[in-house]
């Protein structure tokens, strides 16, 4: 579960990212988070993920206060948490498996679990075979496949994408929305941030939508936009 | 509270990562290894100079003797009252005569290497002396003025000047020399930082990667740190090839042909010098990598 309670943000540059942000995820559920450029939906995934401290308000994760949390035990918090970024950031030199078991290896995980589980998450997202090759082959559909295989390997209770289809062409997007939906299904609590309104408006989740950091409404089966 | 694995598998992935990084950045590894090499084979080099001059500096100390040349109509048993006076003075800790003959065959020995002394001489032009040797060297100088007043000795000498003269270069070696490995050690850790910066923006996406998917600092510090300390040992490896073979070269020829100047063998010199070399090239490959990860682990 995701809690946010009354959030405040401000950049150390004196930029007001968030104002009095108030949000409650529960577990499992699939939530895109809109708005215009600047209306501080990165910031939301940055407090998410400790990467940003709130300034005022409360974070919670999972039951734990991000507020609060020491230093050394973010690392922790994060690898129950799997990120999907547009631009991929799959390691050039490296084939398909290797960055999906990158995200096992450098988190210490027992290396007997790494191959299976690489081949799990590659055959959740369809390139399995496909394993072998090097990111620079893939089109860009198949590179973010692979971002969500490295995302969901760790079996993390919740995926955070932002704008995971921002370079992709619109059958690819469907794709990457399929798979979401499907890893959403086995239960995985899904925030996505999105400027594509079309996804939005054909799936109809719940849609939080900010802007100039202050939520403007929140409804559980929602638009891009509400009709004005 | 959460707990990362074992320590002993973490080196073993960080050594695997360090290993690899360095592979695959071997250009700009090389580069950085070439540069502390060259750095601590200088800074090797001064070592061994510095410990050189100390070692000539002692040994000459302890050298330091006072010669009384005897007037040639001095007779032996005249000499041998002036021992016993000598040998009286305070501060005197032995005293011996030494005859004109004697003292041509230690200038032989001395100059062995340019041929015999004797063939080119008609006849002995040295004199019948008294060698006399301080309690220290502080005294040299009191016990030398006391001889000088004793009648029947013509001339006494002594080399304290020059020993006092070392003994100031010496100190000033030791200083410029530590100056200049500080200045050394300063410009490596710079290259190095530099060079682990570069590799560090190239691997930017790695790291970022990394702190999102949950990797511990320590972990991703690791590999890093380790390729610094790879490329510290191997610079020193390479520097502690090179110096041993140079200083065992120059300590053959320099005794060979300057047979009077007390070197110290290999065995005795390296070992120290060689240690600091290793430890400045670790340290520089540590201290490098360590301020170079800084600006990326914050939290």
């Amino acid at each position: 579960m995701i809690n946010l309670d009354g959030v405040g943000m401000r950049y150390p540059t004196g930029v007001v990212a968030l104002q009095d942000v108030s949000l409650r995820i529960d577990r499992g559920e699939f939530v895109f988070l809109v708005g215009p450029t600047g209306s501080g939906k990165s910031t939301v995934l940055k407090l998410i993920q400790r990467i940003e401290r709130a300034t005022t308000g409360r974070v919670e994760v999972d039951g734990l206060d991000l507020c609060s949390l020491p230093d050394s035990q973010v690392p922790f918090l994060r690898r129950g948490l799997g990120v999907v970024f547009q631009e991929f950031k799959l390691l050039s030199d490296r084939s398909v498996a290797d960055n999906v078991a990158f995200a096992l290896r450098v988190t210490e995980t027992d290396p007997t679990e790494i191959s299976p589980r690489v081949r799990w998450a590659l055959e959740t997202v369809g390139m399995a075979h496909r394993a072998d090759d090097l990111p620079a082959r893939l089109s860009g559909g198949e590179q973010q496949r692979v971002c969500l295989a490295r995302a969901i390997v760790a079996r993390p209770r919740t995926v955070l994408a932002d704008e995971p289809t921002g370079n992709l062409d619109p059958e690819a997007a469907w794709e990457i929305m399929q798979l979401l939906g499907a890893i959403n299904l086995r239960g995985t609590t899904v925030l996505m941030t999105t400027h594509n309104s079309t996804l939005v408006d054909v799936l109809r989740r719940r849609v939080v939508e900010l802007q100039a950091g202050r939520v403007m409404r929140d409804e559980s089966r929602g638009l891009y936009q509400t009709a004005r | 509270m959460v707990r990362a694995r074992g320590w002993s598998w973490a080196r073993r992935e960080a050594l695997r990562d360090a290993i690899g990084g360095l592979r695959r950045n071997g250009l700009m590894a090389a580069a950085a290894t070439t540069t502390i090499a060259i750095a601590l084979m200088v800074a090797g080099g001064g070592i061994l100079a510095s410990f050189n001059l100390a070692h000539l500096a002692s040994v000459l100390e302890s050298q330091v003797e006072i010669v009384g040349l005897f007037r040639r109509d001095f007779t032996p048993q005249q000499q041998q009252r002036v021992l016993a006076a000598a040998k009286d003075l305070p501060g005197v800790r032995s005293a011996e005569l030494v005859g004109r003959g004697e003292a041509l065959k230690r200038l032989q020995k001395t100059y062995g290497s340019f041929g015999s002394i004797g063939s080119h001489l008609k006849t002995n032009p040295l004199p019948d002396s008294i060698e006399v040797r301080a309690g220290g060297v502080g005294q040299v100088r009191a016990v030398a003025a006391a001889l000088e007043r004793i009648a029947g000795v013509e001339e006494v000498l002594h080399g304290t000047p020059v020993v006092d003269r070392l003994v100031a270069l010496t100190r000033a070696v030791r200083i410029t020399g530590a100056a200049a490995a500080a200045a050394l050690f300063a410009a490596a850790l710079l290259i190095v930082l530099n060079t682990i910066r570069l590799t560090i923006a190239a691997r930017r996406q790695e790291i970022e990667i990394m702190t999102s998917v949950g990797a511990t600092p320590g972990f991703i510090r690791g590999p890093f740190v380790l390729e610094g300390v790879l490329q510290g040992a191997a610079a020193a490896l390479a520097a502690t090839v090179v110096l041993t073979g140079a200083y065992a070269y120059l300590a053959v020829q320099i005794t060979g042909s300057l047979p009077f100047l007390p070197l110290l063998p290999p065995g005795a010199a390296l070992p120290g010098a060689l240690a600091v070399v290793w430890f400045l090239g670790i340290a520089v490959g540590i201290a490098g990598s360590e301020i170079g990860m800084r600006r990326y682990l914050r939290t």
